[in-house]
């Protein structure tokens, strides 16, 4: 039966208005919540275990075995040194904390503003941001000298009555990170809920009834549930979107509070909010578009999803170049020379130009391919432009960390900077812990908010034809 | 009620209560004055109480000293008198300082030393010395390390077997018993040179005893050459005294008489004297091959191959002398008019490699410039009547006694005597070699006495019971002599010539003062000698230079880890020595650091990586000895390559060749960096200019942005007002020479531990205090790429050609805007009230952010547990962890769970590492920070002693004027005085009237860190009239980078 036969011809848009649907396909509800939850219902496909097995051995053995091994022998294992300082452990720590940007940034902040779209792929990327930050949150607490006196940061009131330090930028981020993610889990896990709900209903054994049953902490859908569940996501989105500002602001302060010249910029807040969005996007891009073919969402994760998706990319890569180019310019302008030295080496130096270099490249000139819209669709190139940004803004750490540290003041101080075999190894294990906790997100809940998409489903409008609304008109 | 006021009056006299509880005497009180401790202390029953461990313990000691002194019957009891602030009684905890000294190869070192608990922690130098002002050298502050050495030799052998100390001195008895039979015939004596006056009488004893014996005094490096120098010229046996101080123009031959030459520290006090800023200060030429620290500190600085430098003063002696190739006439002129300008104080000195001709010359002029009696002092002395060692027969020989040294080492020894009685300190390569090994005793474990340069006769006295029970030389040569008295101690006490209170004043002082050297009267009419000028040098024909190493001397310091860690002061070179060239023979030969080449000379050959060395002169190669030791122990052993095996006894050969062996070698420096980049780091000035413009130091700041005014109060502007002193200190750059004897100090008090070559090269020594060096060349040789090249690649860059050095002493600066202090999240380091920016080890738990926010980089991490891992186990990248390594054939985790104070070294190494450290400094653990400290401790005690002499009165405060200041170690031991320490609120003291100096500048002042250090630009005094007169590079390359001088902008 034709189902658009009813729909009278003035009602119709004009063709050059037509948008294409959030949803396409047009199929009922009943379809969607099949197809969303059918990889937590159905059998594990081949794929999941080729991916999860490396990503749970980084977990499980080379994580575990690189955290001992330094831990008990010391940092020295890692290639820090004097004058550098802080390396890789910092820069990933920086480069975690930016991939959990762009979750927020798209179910918190989209969200506040109404963009519908926002719906198929915001659990997904607030997924993404729980797991990233509990990455990055690792980072402070191993790379210190003495890891076991980790609490001392922590405003514990003890018999010594000593205090942490709240002048220093590192004591704030132990406040911004650790209030990042347990904002960023109640955010996700609330959003769960309905779905955890559904999933206990549909449940076909006794275990897993009880399983989704207790983590959906009794939800029935009744009207008083929805309306509570709205008010607080609103609220949480709110406190999320300023998170996604001030987490990051935070971070940059570590630098910017600092006086080492390349570090000492108030540019440094903004500068650190924008790159953590733009890798984010990146990170967003890497995960979504295997999974939407691999979970054959490709109907609901459409590719104007992903035009969207490449189009804030764009944006934000617009916005970390003017950044660049202020940086650059404030170092010539200031006269400091310094700040000259650092600027002038970080492209024309010897040692770490290749850093300078692939930041400029990748983040500035090979994001400007995302203006094509060719290039947008064709999403083999996407994946490999997400995963270059990735790459380049790790660059962007290590050429604002390294670069800024091995040539500071004092000629007779400068040094170099190599990383070991520890500290790749210790971030191949957080990339597999990131990894491990993905595949089983995605294996135990759906990965897309089921009651979220259908609330955008044209049925869902009031005012379509199919729309819930209809029949109650007179 | 009544009743217990009855009580309490029962005492006599005047009774005072503190409470009515008090008077009332109640059970309550009572129990609150018996709790007034903290809980638990007034139960504490534990059966080995403090106070009875405390009583056990001394007790044990001195049981323990009978035992020693009966089982070897060694030594009766000897009063050890002590130095200065003498203790009424012994308190355990509190330090006892003793005077003593340090024998070197022609004089001594007078020093005191700090005893606690009876274990000599730190060496000083004596400052009551006269003209002596407390300043030592490298080795006589690394020399305490030599005492708690793990490797030292522990037991008497023979053949490689342990033997009883009995049966050890019994073969010595039996040996002199044999000898004096036949008069010692085949006996013969191989001594390192001393200037023990009891050693010489031992040795006529011994010479009268056995008349047929051979008595051969051999050092490696022999600095013997200026006092046979002096007595061929002047006729009579005397030896010279160099007075820096009074010379106005000082002309040095190949002389590094601020580095390696002997009794370095004593020139370096009397130039460092001669250079102050102002009219009277003296010039230095300097004409040399390598790029020594004369060279460095030198106003006008000519690079001439070794050889041909007798040929150049002879040009400047008389115009008589033909000018060797590329030395410019108009250098020579001018330096000659320059000397013949200031006759009566002019001092030409001749280095310690140069032959004696040149040593001739350099008299020669001396004497015509009227500088005898002047600028050089000569003294009587005995000469020395040993036999040369050229005629030594190894198959005449029927014993050989070794006393000291490394003969197989360091002597080309093919066939060997039929029995070596050898008294060594380490079990080395002599020590394989030889028949019957006896343990040395270290100086600090020894009576003895020597003769310091200026011929004073200073004691040594030991400090501890010898740790291994090592002899002493005395002891050894008293028995080989057969002498009924084989007491040290007797036999200096019988040397020492006067009453027993003359005696102890001796030992208290540490130094007999009586005796003065005197000048003596000489001909001064010496005349020219011949010298050999004709030399032609090119990359196939290559000159050799043989010097004493400035960190292990002759070798002897090769397994002394602070030694092998201290940059060099020229190179910056650690754990290695390298064949130092010119940029330009790098070039020719095609070779680049680190290559390692095959230097072949008469036939003999030697394999060692090349380093570029700036301010090299051509088709020169410079080689350190000391190096390459096969037998060290565990940290010397097979550090770098041994010149020796093709040194010859000369110290400048010529013919060398050198082929590439493919090979490289790394090598570990502290600066890779050479160029200042025209930063205002160390700021000069020439003489003239200094004198227009007096501030020119604090003008070098304009290329910073605008001071804007801090938005906050510091808080430390408000503790100010109220603390009792403000710590601050200057360090003088145009005295410091750059010895880095501060460096060695600063270890030895504060504990630093030293973390192995592997360590060094990934930037991680902990040296708290540093001395930057850097080398500056005119700009108009520095291509503009310059900033771009690698540090790699500096070697090729034709800038290093001919460049100045400058040095640059920098310590925590002890900021009062402290930038490391606000980036700590845990509060780990925090200012005090007097300006100290302290450390809390305890509190810190390494973010490292501190070192990332200082701006001088002072700060320094423990990367590794570098105090509690044996040198083996700091190589990376696969260092061993605790979970899977075994000390002592024991798993390291269950070590540690047994006692968390032990760590991976073996216990044999441990128990001696752990006795040298400085008890009143923490020994700090893996994952802190650390840095310069000021010497907290030192003034800590300062101030608790001065609590206690001020008793109620509240005068508590130290005082400059009354001597209470104390000196940080790196001041103490700075023997050129170019570090000041005190207290800057006091606007008398020395501190404050050097900040108040035109010159006085701090480093990275615009950074508004406000430094508590701060530094007295570097003055230069150049000879305006000279070819090369320039404003210091420096200057000019701070000019040419768009540097300017500007006022003072006001905040």
């Amino acid at each position: 039966m034709p189902e658009t036969a009813t729909q009278p011809e003035s009602l119709a848009p004009p063709a050059e208005l037509k948008r294409s649907p959030n949803i396409i396909g047009q199929r009922g509800l009943g379809y969607l919540t099949d197809k969303l939850t059918a990889f937590n219902e159905g059998k594990t496909p081949r794929w999941w275990w080729v991916m999860f097995f490396p990503a749970a051995f980084c977990a499980t053995v080379v994580l575990p075995g690189m955290l001992i091994y330094q831990i008990s022998t010391g940092v020295g294992v890692w290639g820090n040194n004097h004058p550098v300082m802080w390396g890789w452990d910092i820069i990933n720590f920086v480069w975690w904390v930016g991939v959990a940007h762009a979750g927020t940034l798209i179910s918190a902040m989209l969200f506040l503003t109404r963009q519908h779209w926002r719906t198929a792929i915001g659990r997904a990327a607030e997924a993404m941001t729980v797991f990233a930050v509990m990455m990055a949150g690792l980072y402070p607490g191993i790379h210190v000298g003495r890891a076991w006196f980790d609490w001392f940061m922590f405003p514990i009131p003890t018999s010594n009555g000593l205090w942490p330090q709240f002048r220093s930028p590192l004591m704030w981020d132990v406040f911004a990170v650790n209030t990042y993610l347990i904002v960023s889990i109640t955010f996700w896990y609330m959003g769960l809920i309905p779905d955890l709900a559904l999933l206990r209903d549909r449940a076909k054994t006794r275990t897993k009834k009880f399983a989704y049953g207790l983590f959906a902490l009794g939800w029935t859908g009744s009207a008083r549930h929805w309306h509570n569940y709205e008010k607080a996501y609103v609220v949480l989105s709110g406190l999320c979107t300023l998170l996604v500002f001030t987490v990051s602001s935070i971070v940059g302060m570590d630098f910017a509070t600092a006086q080492i010249a390349g570090w000492h910029a108030t540019i440094f807040p903004l500068y650190f909010v924008v790159g953590a969005v733009y890798c984010g996007f990146g990170m967003v891009l890497v995960l979504l578009i295997p999974l939407r073919k691999l979970l054959h969402l490709e109907n609901i994760i459409t590719m104007r999803h992903m035009d969207r998706i490449c189009k804030l990319t764009l944006l934000s890569s617009l916005a970390i170049t003017y950044i660049y180019l202020m940086e650059y310019f404030i170092a010539w302008y200031s006269g400091d020379p310094y700040e000259r030295w650092v600027f002038s080496h970080r492209l024309l130096g010897t040692t770490y130009w290749y850093g300078g270099w692939i930041m400029l490249v990748v983040n500035f000139l090979m994001a400007q391919l995302l203006w094509f819209k060719r290039v947008r669709y064709n999403l083999k190139l996407v994946f490999v432009l997400a995963i270059l940004i990735n790459i380049g803004m790790w660059f962007e750490r290590f050429t604002i960390i390294v670069g800024s540290l091995y040539q500071d003041f004092l000629p007779a101080n400068w040094g170099f900077y190599k990383q070991t075999w520890v500290d790749v190894g210790t971030f191949v294990g957080t990339l597999g812990v990131f990894f491990m906790m993905y595949l089983l997100f995605i294996r135990f809940v759906p990965m897309i908010a089921v009651s979220e998409v259908k609330g955008i489903t044209p049925e869902a409008d009031p005012h379509h034809p199919l729309g819930g609304a209809k029949g109650e008109k007179p | 009620m009544k009743t217990d006021l009855q009580n309490s009056t029962q005492a006599n006299g005047r009774r005072y209560w503190r409470s009515l509880d008090e008077l009332a005497d109640t059970p309550e009180f009572k129990d609150w004055l018996h709790r007034e401790f903290p809980k638990g202390a007034s139960e504490f029953t534990d059966d080995v109480s403090r106070r009875h461990f405390l009583k056990i313990m001394s007790a044990s000691f001195a049981f323990a000293g009978l035992a020693m002194a009966g089982a070897g019957c060694r030594r009766p009891e000897e009063k050890l008198e002590p130095f200065g602030k003498q203790p009424e009684d012994y308190v355990f905890g509190k330090s006892e300082y003793f005077a003593t000294a340090m024998p070197t190869r022609n004089g001594a070192i007078p020093l005191v030393v700090k005893s606690y608990e009876g274990r000599p922690i730190k060496i000083e130098g004596n400052s009551l010395f006269p003209g002596g002002n407390g300043g030592t050298d490298r080795y006589a502050q690394a020399s305490i390390l030599n005492l708690y050495d793990p490797d030292r030799a522990r037991h008497f052998k023979q053949d490689g077997k342990i033997v009883s100390r009995d049966e050890a001195l019994k073969f010595l008895d039996d040996l002199s018993a044999k000898f004096s039979a036949n008069q010692g015939e085949g006996l013969a004596f191989l001594a390192e040179s001393s200037t023990s006056p009891s050693r010489a009488r031992l040795q006529k004893i011994i010479a009268h005893k056995f008349p047929k014996s051979k008595w051969f005094t051999y050092d490696a490096i022999d600095s013997g050459i200026h006092q046979r120098a002096a007595t061929q010229a002047f006729g009579q046996s005397v030896k010279p005294i160099f007075n820096f101080d009074k010379a106005k123009v000082i002309l040095s031959l190949d002389c590094d008489f601020l580095g390696g030459e002997d009794d370095a520290h004593n020139h370096i006090r009397k130039f460092a004297a001669g250079r102050k800023a102002g009219d009277g200060m003296s010039r230095l030429y300097a004409i040399e091959s390598l790029f020594t620290l004369t060279g460095a500190n030198a106003d006008h600085r000519l690079r001439v191959p070794a050889s041909l430098v007798g040929a150049v003063a002879g040009a400047i002696a008389t115009d008589l002398f033909p000018l060797p190739p590329n030395v410019d006439p108009n250098w020579i002129f001018e330096c000659a008019k320059d000397l013949g300008a200031n006759r009566g104080s002019v001092l030409v000195v001749a280095g310690q490699r140069q032959p004696i001709e040149v040593h001739l010359m350099a008299y020669a002029m001396n004497a015509n410039l009227g500088a005898i009696g002047n600028t050089i002092t000569l003294i009587p002395t005995e000469e020395n009547s040993e036999t040369d060692l050229q005629s030594f027969d190894p198959n005449a020989t029927d014993t050989l006694i070794i006393l000291g040294g490394n003969p197989a080492y360091n002597l080309n020894w093919s066939t060997k005597p039929k029995a070596v009685v050898r008294l060594g300190y380490y079990e080395d390569e002599s020590s394989e070699k030889s028949d019957w090994n006896f343990p040395a005793a270290h100086y600090l474990e020894s009576w003895g006495d020597a003769k310091t340069s200026d011929e004073t006769i200073v004691p040594v006295q030991p400090l501890i019971q010898p740790l291994f029970g090592g002899l002493t030389e005395l002891e050894f040569l008293a028995r080989i002599a057969g002498e009924s008295q084989t007491n040290a101690h007797e036999i200096v006490r019988a040397t020492f010539d006067g009453s027993d209170e003359n005696w102890k004043k001796f030992l208290f002082n540490g130094f007999q003062s009586i005796q003065s050297a005197n000048s003596t009267d000489v001909n001064k009419n010496v005349t020219l000698s011949k010298i050999q000028r004709n030399f032609t040098f090119s990359a196939s024909s290559l000159e050799v230079i043989f010097y004493r190493d400035s960190k292990v001397d002759d070798g002897r310091y090769a397994n002394n880890g602070w030694m092998q860690e201290l940059p060099d002061p020229v190179t910056k070179i650690t754990w290695d020595n390298a064949i130092l060239v010119s940029r330009k023979t790098a070039r020719e030969l095609g070779v680049a650091n680190g290559d390692v080449v095959e230097i072949s000379l008469n036939g003999k050959k030697v394999s060692g990586p090349i380093w570029t060395q700036p301010g090299m002169s051509d088709y020169s190669l410079g080689l350190a000895l000391g190096y390459g030791r096969e037998r060290a122990g565990r940290v010397g052993t097979g550090v770098g390559f041994n010149a020796y095996k093709i040194f010859s006894g000369k110290y400048i050969e010529t013919g060398a060749t050198i082929k590439k062996t493919g090979e490289t070698h790394l090598i570990a420096t502290t600066q890779s960096h050479w160029s200042m980049e025209g930063r205002p780091a160390v700021r000069e000035a020439n003489l003239e200019d200094f004198s227009k413009d007096q501030k020119f130091a604090q003008e070098m700041h304009s290329m910073e942005p605008p001071i804007v005014k801090s938005l906050y109060p510091n808080p430390l502007d408000e503790a100010k007002k109220t603390a009792l002193h403000q710590w601050g200190m200057v360090v003088d750059l145009s005295a410091c020479v750059g010895c880095a004897t501060c460096v060695v100090a600063c270890q030895s008090e504060n504990n630093i531990p030293i973390v192995g070559k592997d360590q060094v090269n990934r930037g991680r020594e902990m040296h708290w205090m540093r001395i930057d060096r850097y080398y500056t060349a005119d700009p108009k040789t520095e291509k503009f790429p310059a900033s771009f090249v690698k540090d790699d690649d500096q070697q090729f860059s034709e800038w290093i050609d001919d460049v100045q050095a400058v040095n640059q002493p920098v310590m925590c600066q002890m900021c009062e805007n402290a930038p490391c202090e606000n980036v700590c999240p845990v509060n780990a380091t925090v200012h005090d009230n007097e300006g100290l920016n302290v450390m809390a080890y305890n509190r810190c738990i390494g973010t490292r952010y501190c070192s990332n926010n200082c701006p001088y980089k002072v700060r320094h991490f423990n990367f590794l547990d570098y105090n509690k891992r044996p040198l083996k186990d700091l190589k990376g990248p696969l260092y061993p962890t605790p979970v899977l390594h075994e000390t002592d054939g024991q798993w390291d985790l269950a070590r540690w769970w047994k006692n968390r104070d032990v760590g991976m070294r073996p216990d044999d190494e441990w128990d001696l590492i752990k006795m040298s450290k400085n008890p009143d400094v923490t020994v700090r653990m893996r994952g802190v920070m650390e840095k310069c400290t000021y010497c907290t401790q030192r003034i800590e005690q300062a101030k608790i002693s001065q609590k206690v002499k001020a008793g109620a009165s509240d005068n508590v405060r130290l005082k400059e004027s009354e001597g209470t200041i104390p000196k940080t170690a790196c001041q103490q031991a700075c023997p050129a005085q170019a570090i000041m320490f005190g207290d800057v609120s006091d606007p008398d003291s020395a501190v404050s009237k050097l900040k108040t100096q035109p010159q006085n500048y701090a480093l990275l002042g615009d950074l508004l860190t406000k430094p508590r250090t701060s530094y007295l630009a570097r003055i230069r005094n150049p000879n305006p009239k000279m070819p090369d007169y320039h404003a210091p590079f420096s200057t000019e390359e701070y000019e040419e980078r768009g540097g300017q001088f500007e006022t003072e902008k006001k905040i």
